[in-house]
């Protein structure tokens, strides 16, 4: 436990592009942040904002045509990903960074069994001979809490619930002890209660392992559970990043906190809901300046924030903004705070 | 005429009755029903003119199927639905036409809820030439005047639906849906395909709409929070059934059937200091084609006993308000 | 818009819309290969046009190919650039004639196809039940039988009959038999689409509203699917025109014009002489439109269907 916060995943300045019938879309611009070992990063963010993309990136698994990492630099311990060959990328995917996805339903193939598909994936990165894989399916099926393991591993991806198979996807994901697990809106699909089921088992095979994770959502009460440190995207770019505590005691990009502001929550007693103007920007057309200038109470009044892309800046040790006015927007929200006390 | 039914139906607009909705499984060559779904077994409710009643539940508990099934998209199995004092289910085919006037629907997924080839101007106006209420010019500003109710503008008229963004197209749903200036309408899943920073100008929108208008709302959903702000009732499904029923303040301060607690625990807050007991359910919802014998959650209950195996309790008053009735035996 | 009581609110002018017909055709002209076998093909139906309109105004070029132009079996030259065949005919001539033949046979026989199959796979699907069985039951019939042998039995039945005292002779007997054998692939594919389709929101959401049946198909549901049906046109118009080649070449075509299978037919005997450009001009004009249609075919649904549109 000494050294578990060195950084494991480092991304630097990052640009994906598209390039589409419609037109040039630039999903993910200039995005920098690191991943330390051992903890779990959350990116949030709605549709468009580049936080699957980022993802993609870092498997190197961006589609060409029409999509390209046309800058930036990921490290994964050290190692600069972009530069390696696609030998050693394919080594590197599932044995040190593996992904699970959003519908559980579609990353399994469906002809063949569960024990099937877990077993092919070990032999892929470790020399086992059959039973020794098959061994291996049974106790990392075990050990993602699936009850009955010798029973179900051969069973169909179509006989389980949908739990169950974000359960085997996890255990696929986890059978080569990977470092990284990026996860990608794994409970969107899912139903509250399994949901549930689902973020506390990563959270304890996290602790167990010591394995970092990438946790892509869109739902801040995901976030509040389960990430040590936060990164909110808007519009293909980092609006804020900081711990999560940080972040929901004291949001500092006006996007960040009206969406905090947003949000129905239990037991709280409201006429009505605090509301974010205008509409979230399609890729294809994204604002200039400030990407979230029209919406924002500032910037669709400020000649700045409507012309000029605002730097991330570093506010308080571990939390940078990229907003013009962030700076006075700490007072006031300071002063707001002690109103409320 | 219209305020003298209010004050008449004031009490209740809406009353379900031990609605049933089950649907044939077939099998074989010559198609033979060997089993049926259960996807409503027994529901009953009301809603008073003006309120919101909220249906939660997870995926598959039927929620879905009570909204269909009231606007008589899907045949009722049982039951009965009366609507301002009539009975809509044996309302002959005439008759059903002039009541949809009244009873209409919000749709979950915005992108497949409005017909990409046609034009905002004809989706919104649809209704009014299906019911002969008004053509031409007249129809044009009608919809006009909808689409700005909605906080759309008149230019959006000849636009198509993929020109438009998420929240946008469900503003364009909820426009037809009040084209006939109905009384009552299903909300199913309205907001939950929505990017977060939408849902509220939604709800707002729904609110505001509902207190301009008189609109009662039947709130399909499965977010607790969001419901817990709209409704003034909430009605927790589970695998077609209703397994607690109370005022929204009363539910959500003082909950007591185990599944609706679990529920409850189980919503990750967006806050950190927050973090509250959790109650974990282990394994996942039955099928409903082969529901649990007695009470159907018994197999994930925590409290489950022997009688809970074999017996299903009716909906009874649990506490201190015979307003709030749950169905379990080991709550009181 | 020019009422004098025009109210305020419409004084905003409405934005015209990008319908996704109008997305699909921008799509398609940024494809130049599909643009140029766009041309190809709007040439061969000029000339189509040029030759029916000809024979109308009883105007000589091209419909008089049966004059002869030249000595028999003159080679390709500079007054016969497609050379002649054993009666001294310009080729050139009845290669422009065939290619009306063919065209006229290949667009009515898709027609009727689309007519029968369009009505047949979209009431399949959207009632279910009985009439449902009832078609699946006569589509797998017919298909179950060989395609050609099915337009031969169709096309020895409709030959010299005389329905309605209408006489069925030649390129006629050889559409109907076509057309009416051939909607089975339509159908099927309107079925299909159409039991997708019927369960979307919008399908339910029109329900809900009071609409009646007849109009979700027609204004819900039909148009949602026509661009399958422009699809499968073009695609299948090809295979129309090959159908047509088939029945000519064994003689159940026409007889006493020019069609591209009948030239195929007649130059079999001349190919073993050495006289090859009858059937060099024929099978040339053949497998340029059929290679046009079918690269336009397929831009045709890379640029209509909906299931490949992001976004």
């Amino acid at each position: 436990m000494t050294d578990t916060h060195h950084t494991l995943l480092s991304i630097r300045n990052l640009s994906t592009h598209f390039y589409t019938e419609q037109g040039l879309v630039k999903a993910v611009q200039d995005v920098s942040f690191d991943i330390p070992a051992g903890r779990t990063l959350a990116v949030v963010g709605e549709s468009g904002c580049g936080k699957s993309v980022t993802a993609l990136s870092v498997m190197r698994l961006i589609p060409w045509p029409p999509g390209k990492i046309v800058a930036g630099q990921i490290l994964f311990e050290g190692e600069p990903l972009l530069d390696a060959s696609e030998n050693r990328m394919r080594e590197i995917r599932g044995n040190d960074i593996a992904m699970i996805f959003q519908e559980p339903m579609t990353s399994l193939n469906p002809v063949f069994t569960v024990g099937n598909q877990i077993v092919e994936a070990v032999k892929l990165h470790q020399k086992k001979s059959g039973d020794e894989a098959r061994a291996i399916a049974v106790e990392v099926m075990r050990k993602v809490g699936i009850a009955d393991p010798q029973r179900r591993v051969d069973e169909y991806p179509h006989q389980m619930s949908g739990g169950m198979r974000q359960r085997v996807m996890i255990a696929m994901a986890l059978c080569c002890d990977p470092k990284l697990l990026i996860a990608d809106e794994p409970t969107t699909a899912l139903d509250v209660t399994i949901q549930a089921q689902i973020l506390e088992l990563l959270r304890d095979l996290q602790k167990k392992r010591n394995m970092s994770i990438m946790l892509i959502t869109h739902d801040l009460g995901v976030v509040a559970e389960n990430a040590d440190d936060v990164v909110v995207m808007y519009a293909s770019r980092i609006a804020e990043t900081a711990t999560a505590q940080q972040l929901f005691e004291k949001p500092l990009h006006p996007y960040t906190k009206g969406l905090l502001k947003s949000l129905p929550r239990l037991g709280e007693k409201k006429e009505r809901l605090d509301v974010i103007g205008g509409n979230v920007p399609s890729p294809l057309n994204f604002p200039a300046g400030c990407k979230f200038h029209p919406r924002c109470p500032i910037g669709c009044n400020d000649k700045r924030c409507q012309t000029d892309e605002p730097p991330l800046k570093e506010m308080v040790a571990g939390h940078c903004v990229a907003c013009w006015y962030a700076g006075q927007d700490i007072e006031k929200s300071k002063d707001a705070l002690k109103h409320n006390e | 005429m219209p305020s003298n039914i209010m004050s008449e139906t004031k009490k209740h607009l809406v009353e379900v009755k031990d609605l049933k909705t089950h649907f044939p499984i077939k099998a074989g060559v010559l198609s033979r029903t060997v089993g049926h779904v259960k996807a409503v077994d027994g529901v009953s409710f009301t809603i008073e003119a003006g309120k919101t009643l909220g249906l939660v539940g997870e995926s598959g508990c039927g929620k879905t199927t009570v909204g269909r099934t009231l606007i008589r998209l899907i045949p009722p199995t049982a039951g009965a639905f009366t609507f301002e004092g009539e009975d809509i289910f044996v309302a002959s085919t005439g008759r059903m036409k002039a009541i949809r006037r009244d009873i209409q629907m919000m749709f979950q997924d915005p992108y497949g809820s409005l017909n990409p080839r046609m034009t905002v101007e004809t989706i919104v106006g649809e209704a009014l030439g299906v019911h002969r209420i008004s053509t031409g010019n007249k129809r044009r500003d009608r919809v006009v005047d909808l689409l700005k109710k909605v906080g759309l503008s008149p230019e959006h008229l000849n636009r198509y639906p993929h020109e438009f963004s998420g929240g946008q197209r469900q503003r364009i749903g909820i426009a037809r849906a009040l084209a006939l200036d109905p009384k009552f309408i299903i909300c199913d899943e309205p907001v939950s395909a929505l990017d977060v920073s939408i849902q509220s100008q939604i709800i707002n929108l729904m609110q505001d709409l509902q207190s301009q208008l008189n609109l009662t709302y039947l709130f399909i959903a499965h977010d607790l929070a969001v419901v817990e702000h709209i409704s003034d009732w909430v009605a927790v499904m589970y695998l077609g059934r209703i397994v607690e029923y109370a005022s929204r303040e009363e539910l959500y301060a003082n909950p007591k059937h185990p599944y609706t607690r679990a529920l409850l625990s189980a919503i990750p807050e967006p806050d950190p200091t927050r973090r509250k007991p959790r109650i974990l359910l282990a394994g996942e919802v039955p099928s409903p084609s082969n529901p649990p014998s007695g009470c159907p959650f018994h197999p994930r209950c925590p409290l489950a006993e022997e009688q809970c195996r074999h017996q299903i309790q009716a909906l009874l008053p649990k506490g201190d308000s015979d307003q709030h009735v749950a169905a379990c035996w080991k709550v009181k | 818009m020019t009422d004098s009581i025009q109210t305020t609110k419409n004084l905003q002018k409405p934005i015209k819309g990008r319908s996704l017909w109008i997305d699909a055709i921008g799509r398609l002209r940024k494809r130049k290969l599909a643009m140029i076998c766009f041309g190809i093909i709007l040439f061969y139906v000029f000339i189509a046009c040029y030759v029916q309109v000809a024979e109308w105004t009883g105007s000589s070029w091209p419909t008089n190919w049966d004059e002869s132009t030249g000595q028999k079996y003159e080679s390709p030259n500079a007054q016969n650039i497609f050379g002649t065949d054993i009666f001294g005919y310009s080729i050139l001539r009845k290669v422009l004639y065939g290619t009306k033949i063919s065209l006229q046979v290949a667009f009515f026989a898709s027609i009727l196809s689309i007519l029968i199959g369009v009505p047949m796979g979209a009431a399949a699907g959207y009632f279910g039940g009985f009439i449902d069985d009832v078609i699946v039951w006569i589509y797998s019939t017919l298909s179950s039988i060989p395609y050609i042998l099915l337009i031969l039995a169709f096309a020895l039945v409709l030959k010299d009959k005389t329905p309605f005292g209408f006489k069925l002779a030649g390129a006629t007997t050889v559409y109907l038999a076509i057309g009416l054998t051939s909607w089975v692939g339509i159908c099927r594919l309107i079925r299909g689409e159409i039991l997708k389709r019927k369960e979307s929101e919008y399908v339910l959401a029109a329900r809900a509203m009071g609409c009646s049946g007849g109009r979700i198909i027609f204004k819900h549901l039909l148009p949602n699917t026509f661009h399958i049906v422009i699809i499968t046109f073009s695609l299948r118009f090809m295979s129309f025109i090959h159908a047509e080649v088939i029945l000519s070449f064994l003689g159940l075509g026409e007889k006493d014009k020019p069609s591209w299978g009948a030239m195929i037919d007649s130059a079999r005997l001349d190919l073993p002489k050495g006289y090859w450009w009858e059937m060099t001009a024929a099978t040339l004009a053949i497998l340029i439109i059929s290679l046009a249609l079918n690269i336009f075919g397929d831009a045709l649904r890379d640029c209509l269907d909906p299931k490949l549109r992001t976004d």
